[in-house]
């Protein structure tokens, strides 16, 4: 659909370049060239050196680490925000805005105090670790698990958030026919709900997997950053970071390149596609 | 459409497979008895029983918030009533739910699955019933044809009109053969002509697979032409239900005679097998026999009903009422209009006087006259013509007398 | 009033009272009043000593003494996170760290021009031994650095890419081996100690960034062991009654010797005198006597260590130096043994 501008001045319209201009201008500084440093730091010693930081086994293993925990985080979310967008939406109870506030509410939550908020529950001495994982027992802190158990806690509200508008705005009607027609509620579900939904739970989930790589505050806390077990990409870039030795920056970059990559591609996708995801509006 | 399907060669085989249990069935189909159904503070629906027999369609006429939208999900089972019962074929469904009830909806919007074609939207009543897909290929083949889709059978719903539309929801409900179709305002998305020709085209079609239907709708045209019978509602109470000429011509109430068409609506006094209106006295001895004498009575009569002559000459069928002076004629299309003043003042009349002589337009009783609307097809109105100011005799041919329950019906 | 017509006028003055609140950027307490402003960044465990007994006896001596007022900024993180935050352009103008080689870092990169081995103790402002903390009741019988490498024992560790303490530590563990062996063989046993090392660090369970932050893990609950400065056990004792710990004293350890240097590039002539007066005063009796009471081991004079009674005799101390300092240690010990040898092996 192309977009004809409203005719405003006779002859060339010069607020448009301007306008245009000052867009761009603006971004530049604060958007673009911050992103367009990482690539250049990043490829400063040559395209050996950046292939050199990729295969690094820590780099590898971080980068794997971090797709694997946020698969998980992002597959329960979903699936979470599904049902709870099902039972918010259909079922009024005492107390459901006061749910639905509680699930909103770990984005206001800084990702640091999250992390805390994980160690002090489970650690040794926390109030549900001092009975699952004592002191002698193997802890649920400082393994891959906690890195899932954090992902799913920053990114929970993200594809709630996008499914249940959907739910709200879908008409009661479709669901009363599949009922009448004589479906279970879990068939109408499967059948009939579920597909309208697609669209939302496709960039629902795309929303919660981005968020999940990047996440940081929390997974540094909670994780134990080992190196080649429990480290993931960001926390890999960190350590880098304040490495002293020679060449981490560089490294550092590299991996922020990839993972910027591939929040670029998440994004693309979202974008690009949402004809096929808004595709029921046409009904 | 009716054309072509009442030339198709095959049409009695096409229904074959709907209508051969139906065709044993006689007697009650659906059965609603005392429903009442409160919401907050008012009541939505009291004490509302009806019957709807095999093969019938039963028209619910009522304006918005008359409850049969209300009584209608009801019977479908999407909302329970505080009391009363629901019979489908002899079984008590009031405690199932809707899933059981084995009732075919056709709502308002149609209610189509977006995600399905055509054909999925049509076999998803047998598909979970777990129907082999091959009988289900064939029961969705016969109900395309029926409802002449074949063409669009891989469509999606985003892709059909709004009468294709329905007809597919009307098929997707024949698949599991119900036991009773209910239709929520189904016209209500189309413009005039699709409606008047789906409604027939609709009718035929459920004529021939023999399912007793209900059907709600605020257009009394609609319900005319539609029911078999109809039930008008108002704020949740039946007022009368019959077939079109009953509930048209015999209205019971104040209420049905005005939904059904315009009416004319005078007080009046039993007296004397005659209502007395003002001066005015018409011969009713039937109508009035189940009042007493002197009781206060509302007399009912439609436009098209009443016969006007200027001289005291009215036919035999007509039943003079009163005498009065046209105010106004306007020209509506098929027919004509007048609006006439009766004059019902005190005036006693002179036996053998010719009733009427010859005034100005600005006499008294122009001014004071009753206001009633007459209607004369167009024929009729060529013949004879009439001006403003004329003066005419005005006669009945057909009315109704009711009871006049001035604080009674109050709500 | 006429401001509050309505709740809709009431409503639009407090979004905008709010904004106003937040659009201005809070004032730094640190910078109200004049006088000179001395910024040092130091490695982690340094805050307690400084800020409590170093900065307060330092600006009243320059009060009582000069007249001028003085105030410090400081910043506390691991000790190769703060040298990379000064060479990334935090305008620190003293540094204090946890090892040379970091000291060595900023030199090569032009932040630092003087030479620190011309100050007094060469740059050294103190040191300490590096102790085990474990859990009050030593439930595992951990005596030794070997100890630790008992299967089933979950040990909380700094990162030695960013930690200072932490690369003290490995050395702590391998040279403790070799300085044993050493006195009982005649000759230093290279392959038991790098044995030793490998299987401690496959019982690491978390690898924070910093000395202080390896013993917030540890005070939560986690690990049953910690290597850590002596200083920060006795710290970590004194102040927190709740977690009950116990300071386990190895046979052989390592005495970690920290450098102060001053940031040439971002010391102004007019600051110089101040900077240089401080760095003066850090071994002084004054500030070497606050440092023992904090827990350090002075650098000049060896002594004063009797005030503090909680400081433990160590059997066999050794220095950096046993390995030839750090211009050898590092590429040896950290890089060609603990990073190709123990953290690849995992």
């Amino acid at each position: 659909m192309k977009l004809t501008p409203l005719r405003h001045v006779r002859g060339f319209d010069v607020a448009r370049p301007i306008s245009i201009g000052v867009m761009v201008g603006i971004m530049l500084p604060l958007v673009i060239l911050p992103l367009l440093s990482i690539f250049i730091v990043g490829t400063r010693n040559g395209l050996r050196g950046f292939w050199a930081a990729l295969v690094a086994p820590e780099a590898v293993f971080a980068l794997e680490l971090s797709l694997v925990t946020s698969f998980w985080a992002t597959l329960f979310n979903v699936v979470f925000g599904l049902f709870a967008a099902y039972v918010l939406s259909r079922y009024n109870f005492w107390g459901r805005n006061a749910a639905i506030v509680t699930i909103s509410l770990p984005t206001a939550i800084p990702t640091a105090v999250a992390g805390f908020a994980l160690l002090l529950l489970w650690g040794p001495q926390g109030t549900l670790g001092r009975f699952l994982f004592p002191q002698d027992r193997s802890q649920l802190m400082f393994t891959a698990y906690a890195i899932i158990l954090a992902n799913v806690f920053v990114t929970f509200p993200l594809a709630f958030g996008v499914i249940k508008p959907v739910f709200d705005t879908m008409s009661r009607s479709l669901e009363e026919a599949s009922a009448t027609i004589g479906a279970t509620r879990w068939q109408t579900f499967w059948h009939v709900t579920l597909p309208s939904l697609r669209g939302a739970i496709v960039s629902g989930a795309l929303l919660t997997f981005a968020r999940a790589v990047g996440e940081f505050g929390s997974t540094i806390l909670v994780s134990g950053n080992l190196a080649g077990k429990t480290q993931t990409a960001p926390l890999y870039i960190y350590a880098k970071f304040n490495s002293g030795e020679p060449g981490s920056l560089e490294a550092a970059n590299a991996i922020a390149i990839v993972l910027a990559l591939l929040s670029f591609v998440i994004f693309s996708v979202l974008f690009f596609a949402r004809d096929w995801f808004e595709f029921e509006s046409q009904v | 459409m009716i054309a072509k399907m009442a030339l198709a060669p095959d049409t009695d085989q096409l229904h074959v497979s709907w209508a051969p249990d139906r065709e044993q069935r006689t007697g009650v189909a659906a059965s609603v008895q005392s429903i009442s159904k409160r919401f907050k503070k008012s009541r939505v629906l009291e004490d509302v029983s009806f019957d709807v027999a095999e093969g019938e369609s039963l028209v619910l006429l009522g304006a918005s918030g008359s409850g049969k939208t209300t009584i209608l999900r009801i019977i479908a089972g999407l909302e329970l009533a505080d009391s009363g019962r629901v019979i489908l074929h002899g079984k008590d469904v009031t405690d199932l739910p809707a899933r059981e009830r084995g009732v075919g909806v056709i709502f308002q919007a149609y209610a189509l699955f977006p995600r399905m074609t055509v054909e999925k939207n049509i076999g998803f009543g047998l598909k979970i019933r777990r129907v082999k897909r091959k009988e289900r290929k064939e029961t969705v083949n016969r109900l395309l044809e029926l409802v002449q889709l074949e063409e669009h059978r891989k469509k999606y719903p985003w892709q059909l009109s709004g009468g294709q539309q329905q007809r597919v929801a009307i098929a997707r409900t024949l698949a599991y053969k119900p036991q009773v179709l209910l239709f929520d305002e189904p016209f209500g998305a189309l413009d005039a002509q699709t409606r008047v020709k789906l409604r027939r085209e609709i009718r035929a079609l459920l004529k021939q697979v023999k399912v007793p239907s209900v059907f709600i709708t605020h257009d009394q045209e609609e319900a005319l032409e539609l029911g078999d019978r109809i039930a008008v509602l108002n704020n949740g109470h039946l007022e009368q239900i019959g077939t079109p000429d009953e509930v048209y011509n015999q209205p019971a109430t104040e209420y049905v005679a005005t939904f059904l068409g315009a009416a004319n609506l005078l007080l009046g006094v039993v007296t004397q097998g005659c209502v007395e209106i003002g001066s005015a006295r018409l011969p009713a001895a039937k109508e009035t026999k189940r009042f007493r004498e002197g009781q206060s009575v509302k007399l009912v009569f439609r436009p098209e009903d009443v016969c006007i002559s200027q001289n005291a000459n009215l036919p035999g069928a007509c039943r003079r009422l009163a005498n009065g002076v046209i105010e106004e004629v306007n020209f509506v299309g098929a027919y004509e209009r007048l609006n006439v003043r009766l004059d019902l003042t005190h005036r006693q009349q002179v036996e053998n006087e010719a009733p009427l002589y010859q005034v100005t337009i600005n006499t008294p009783e122009r001014m004071t006259g009753v206001p009633i609307m007459i209607t004369r097809p167009k024929p009729e109105a060529n013949a004879i013509k009439f001006k403003a100011g004329d003066r005419v005799a005005v006669g009945l041919t057909s009315f109704s007398v009711l009871p006049n329950y001035t604080l009674a019906r109050q709500r | 009033m006429w401001l509050i017509r309505n709740r809709t006028s009431i409503l639009a003055l407090a979004t905008l009272a709010l904004l106003a609140v937040n659009a201005c950027l809070p004032k730094s307490p640190s910078e109200s009043g004049g006088g000179i402003n001395i910024t040092l960044y130091g490695f982690s465990i340094m805050k307690e000593s400084l800020e409590k007994a170093i900065y307060p006896a330092f600006v009243a001596k320059a009060k009582r003494e000069h007249g001028v007022d003085i105030r410090f900024t400081s910043s506390f993180a691991g000790s190769e996170t703060v040298t990379n935050q000064i060479l990334q352009g935090v305008k620190a103008q003293v540094a204090i760290l946890s090892i040379e080689r970091d000291a060595q870092r900023l030199k090569d990169k032009g932040f630092v021009t003087s030479d620190w081995h011309t100050l007094p103790q060469q740059g050294i402002i103190n040191k300490t031994p590096f102790v085990i903390l474990v859990r009050k009741g030593n439930p595992k019988g951990i005596h030794d650095f070997p100890d630790l490498a008992k299967p089933g024992i979950k040990l909380i560790h700094p990162d030695p890419v960013s930690s200072g303490g932490a690369q003290w530590s490995i050395l702590a563990i391998y040279g403790s081996e070799l300085v044993k062996s050493d006195k009982q063989t005649g000759g230093a046993d290279h392959a038991r100690a790098l044995q030793i090392l490998q299987a401690v660090w496959r019982n690491v369970i978390s690898t924070p960034g910093s000395a202080r932050e390896a013993r917030t893990q540890f005070e939560s609950g986690y690990g049953d062991a910690l290597i850590t400065y002596e200083l920060d056990a006795v710290l970590m004792k004194e102040g927190n009654a709740a977690t009950d710990a116990e300071i386990i004293i190895p046979e052989a350890t390592i005495l970690s010797e920290h450098p102060a240097v001053v940031i040439d590039r971002n010391v102004s002539t007019a600051e110089r005198p101040v900077v240089d007066a401080f760095m003066q005063y850090l071994w002084s009796d004054e500030a070497q006597r606050a440092f023992v009471k904090f827990h350090f081991r002075s650098a000049t004079n060896d002594a004063l260590n009797q005030e503090n009674k909680e400081l433990a005799t160590i059997k066999y101390p050794f220095t950096v130096d046993y390995f030839g300092g750090w211009d050898k240690a590092y590429p040896e010990v950290i890089e060609g043994i603990f990073r190709d040898s123990v953290q690849k092996r995992k």
